[in-house]
């Protein structure tokens, strides 16, 4: 077990533990202004925006690219996703649309 | 703990089983890609035990990033939490602080989606989310050293697991959306995205982008707030008390969890304004 990632998994659990049950604690006792809870509101989209995005337009080594097979995977996930509401069968669904083309089209 | 709340939670949990399986072993075929021994998978499972955060970890551990800038998005990533963590705290009596401990520290999207669609067995009842979450729990560290032992002989190239990671990104992306104006902040988003990703080095594009969208999203909508006439006689939501804190239009199985989180915002502030006793 290396050291960083000791240091990686203990910190990543620390900072996932932390909001899940610091309202646990305090939240009977006081209130999010309400600034603050808008702002909290849209972090999810933004941050899972700037993590689709890229992913669709830039290569593995970080240059601008447009990526074929994940743009015309990503098309039927996000209808799926949106009209069906699951998680795991977009996963899966996802998973077999690449796998489909990567063998049709060669990879 | 009751015993047979414990096994009701257990079976509540197979769904979630069925799903923590396959995407375990994906994250672990990937860890193993990324460097990781199956031991750092199981125990990053076991620890952190957050699916996003942890493909994320692996994605920028494969980018070369150390691990103070992982530890920084999976803090970003995982502040969704702090809203379920306050919609479960409506449930139980906040003197039980180790029980509640153990409960939140294994608290995912779909334990709380689960534990949500059947609010009167969660209240008070430790053993029922016990069982649920822990059986989950299980299924995912038991996905990820699978797939971390088993990933040596799976080419990561095959069965479409390049995209496992995309895939569950674009789905949690689209559970976000609720109405037009989140589509609007997810175009923003988007676009910024990649223009920062275009000029900064390394991962910073996605705090950027994080605070500029959420910042334009605060701005629109005190812009929609207060284009809206305001009714001097709009009623004070009623004080909501501990014991009633699901009236029946509250969590909904067929809702988005993020409608669910906004709804247990406005239960925060009637319980808050109702403390303070309305006048």
């Amino acid at each position: 077990m290396r050291l960083e990632m000791l240091i990686l998994i203990l910190g990543m659990a620390l900072v996932t533990f932390l909001p899940r049950f610091l309202p646990m604690v305090f939240l009977t006792r006081w209130t999010l202004p309400e600034r603050v809870k808008k702002g909290l509101e849209y972090f999810p989209i933004s941050i899972l925006s700037a993590i689709v995005f890229p992913i669709l337009f830039f290569n593995g080594e970080g240059r601008m690219e447009i990526q074929p097979y994940h743009l015309l995977s990503s098309a039927p996930v996000f209808l799926f996703a949106w009209k069906v509401k699951s998680l795991w069968g977009s996963v899966i669904l996802g998973m077999l649309i690449y796998w489909g083309l990567s063998l049709l089209l060669g990879h | 703990m009751d015993n047979h709340q414990f096994k009701d939670g257990v079976k509540a949990a197979l769904p979630i089983v069925l799903g923590y399986l396959p995407v375990g072993m994906a994250f672990g075929v990937l860890a193993r890609q990324a460097g990781l021994t199956p031991t750092e998978a199981g125990l990053m499972s076991l620890f952190v035990y957050a699916g996003a955060s942890q493909f994320l970890a692996i994605d920028m551990i494969l980018r070369g990033m150390a691990w103070f800038p992982i530890v920084i998005a999976t803090f970003f990533i995982n502040l969704r939490h702090l809203l379920m963590g306050s919609t479960l705290s409506l449930y139980f009596d906040r003197n039980r602080l180790r029980a509640l401990g153990l409960l939140s520290a294994q608290l995912t999207d779909e334990s709380f989606a689960v534990a949500m669609s059947n609010t009167s067995k969660i209240e008070n009842r430790t053993g029922y989310l016990f069982g649920l979450q822990i059986t989950s729990h299980i299924a995912w560290i038991t996905g990820s050293v699978g797939g971390a032992l088993f990933g040596g002989l799976i080419s990561h190239k095959s069965y479409g697991i390049p995209f496992a990671l995309p895939a569950l990104f674009i789905c949690l992306l689209v559970f976000q959306i609720r109405n037009v104006h989140h589509l609007l902040i997810m175009g923003i988003a988007g676009l910024s995205s990649l223009a920062f990703k275009w000029i900064f080095p390394g991962n910073w594009y996605i705090i950027l982008t994080a605070l500029l969208a959420s910042g334009i999203g605060i701005f629109l909508n005190s812009k929609v707030q207060s284009s809206k006439p305001k009714s001097p006689l709009t009623p004070p939501s009623p004080p909501l008390g501990r014991g009633e804190a699901c009236p029946p239009n509250l969590p909904s199985p067929k809702r988005l969890p993020s409608a669910r989180l906004l709804e247990a915002g406005f239960v925060q502030a009637g319980k808050f304004f109702g403390r303070r006793g309305w006048r």
